[in-house]
């Protein structure tokens, strides 16, 4: 019976014929009579002892790399990065070098989160890992799963990539900043629900006593998960559409573990909020990717809770500006009623009297002519008018008979007259 | 059932309506009466408010609920 290990991590499954872990299992097979260790040695030498009892290769690389794992534990090693590959597995491969030496690198894909950029060639870095052997090449290997680069190096690359991925898009466009809604009822807060940001941001709520409902989104601020909890909970609130306002955030912390705010897809998720959004991550000094794409950023979540809510003292402030205001308006309403009453009234009055004068005008013309024709203002200049008895003017001599009575008309009255003599005729 | 914005927003309206010229007295009467109703409506929600920590829970129907929280 033969019995080959392509692995030792699967050992424990298999029956120990030997009894206790060999270090090495001969390429000549087992018999199945030799039931005992020593009788095996008795007969061949211990493993790899004789050319009879020589080990495989695999067998050989795996215990090198048991030796290697057992003697080193993870390890902050320093060198300069070069030979950088992103092979498209997903995995990194490069060399940690400095003067003297060199040693290939790994960085596994699911190990990459915790790594902010891929490094560069040339960048001078302490990276954390792990010296194994890579069997199928034999080759000593330092599997990484941190890299630190000199000045945040990486930090500072990262940002810069995500950032100018989110300027293409114009994702950090300030006429994308929504206005915040005054009077928010309904802020949704999305944090960790043991942080210390909700502790203060409810505590700031409750000092004020603002007239809002706070729901808590819960979603990991630190962690390989942050990211995408942070962008679950964005999208959770607007499937449920039932807030007006989100608050975004964590208090401080170390740089790091506000790393998940730097995230692409947690930035590119808050852009994507469909009500407005305050960004609140750690202390004054700590200013985030999911800063720069937020409608507002407050410093901290306090300051956040500040801005999202007016305190009781402030809407009752608002409250009396508005009354003074609407008071004021209505009553400048009621005078500039009673003025136009006023002037109303003015117009018809002097719109009557105007009409008077000119009837009255008119009235005085035309009297004035016919006092032109009457004969009243020649008798009152002292001229009379003879009149017989029935009222014909007597004009002429040839008009009055002898003896004849007729009348005088002065003017204030009437004169019985009587012809005493013949009439005369002008020169 | 009118928010505490919508009262707000309508009082602004209606001081901005009464800044206008050559309203109608018995118009600017109206506003104003309703501008006092409004605001002592608001002056009941300011006296009213409290702040709430509710939680939002997504169930298996992908419908959502509010759980009082008990902090």
């Amino acid at each position: 019976m033969t019995r080959r290990r392509t692995s030792r991590r699967t050992e424990a499954a298999e029956p120990d014929l030997f009894g206790t872990t060999p270090i090495f299992e001969p390429t000549v097979p087992l018999e199945p009579t030799a039931a005992y260790v020593s009788e095996y040695i008795e007969t061949n030498g211990y493993p790899g002892e004789t050319a009879r009892s020589a080990v495989t290769v695999s067998m050989l690389t795996e215990t090198a790399r048991d030796v290697i794992e057992g003697a080193f534990v993870p390890i902050w090693v320093r060198g300069e990065i070069s030979d950088f590959k992103a092979h498209r597995n997903g995995h990194w491969y490069f060399c940690l070098r400095d003067r003297a030496a060199q040693i290939k690198c790994v960085v596994w894909n699911r190990d990459q989160f915790r790594i902010p950029a891929a490094p560069d060639n040339g960048m001078q870095v302490a990276a954390l890992g792990r010296l194994t052997i890579y069997a199928s090449r034999g080759e000593m290997q330092f599997t990484i799963a941190r890299i630190e680069a000199d000045g945040d190096g990486l930090r500072r690359k990262a940002l810069e990539i995500t950032r100018a991925r989110l300027e293409a898009d114009g994702l950090l466009a300030l006429e994308r900043k929504r206005d915040l809604p005054r009077f928010p009822r309904v802020i949704a807060v999305v944090t960790s629900p043991d942080g210390a940001a909700l502790h203060d941001i409810t505590a700031v709520l409750r000092r004020r006593a603002a007239n809002v409902r706070l729901v808590v989104v819960p979603a990991a601020v630190q962690g390989q998960s942050a990211p995408e909890e942070l962008c679950f909970a964005l999208d959770q609130i607007d499937r449920w559409g039932g807030a007006d306002l989100v608050i975004i955030g964590r208090g401080g912390g170390a740089h790091e573990d506000l790393w998940a705010f730097n995230d692409e897809r947690v930035a590119r998720a808050v852009a994507a909020c469909r009500v407005p959004t305050i960004s609140a991550v750690g202390h004054e000094i700590d200013i985030s990717i999911c800063d720069l794409v937020a409608d507002h950023r407050a410093p901290t979540p306090s300051a956040a809770a500040e801005t999202a809510t007016r305190s009781q003292d402030e809407l009752r402030r608002e409250l009396a500006r508005l009354s003074a205001h609407i008071v004021a308006a209505t009553r400048a309403n009621i005078r500039s009623s009673a003025d136009r009453l006023r002037h109303l009234a003015r117009d018809v009055a002097a719109a009557s009297s105007d009409h008077v004068v000119s009837r009255r005008t008119q009235l005085e013309a035309v009297a004035g002519r016919l006092h032109a024709l009457s004969p009243v203002a020649t008798l009152a200049r002292g001229y009379s008018v003879a009149r017989a008895k029935n009222g014909t003017t007597l004009d002429s001599i040839g008009a009055f008979g002898e003896k004849m009575t007729f009348e005088l008309v002065v003017r204030d009255g009437v004169v019985p007259a009587k012809v005493s003599g013949a009439p005369r005729a002008n020169q | 059932m009118t928010t505490f914005e919508q009262r707000l927003a309508r009082l602004e309206e209606i001081a901005a309506e009464l800044d206008g010229e050559q309203l109608d007295l018995s118009r600017a009467l109206e506003l104003f009466e309703e501008g006092i109703e409004n605001l002592r409506a608001a002056s009941e929600d300011v006296a009213r408010a409290e702040a709430r920590v509710q939680r939002l829970v997504e169930k298996a129907d992908g419908t959502f609920e509010l759980d009082e929280s008990d902090d």
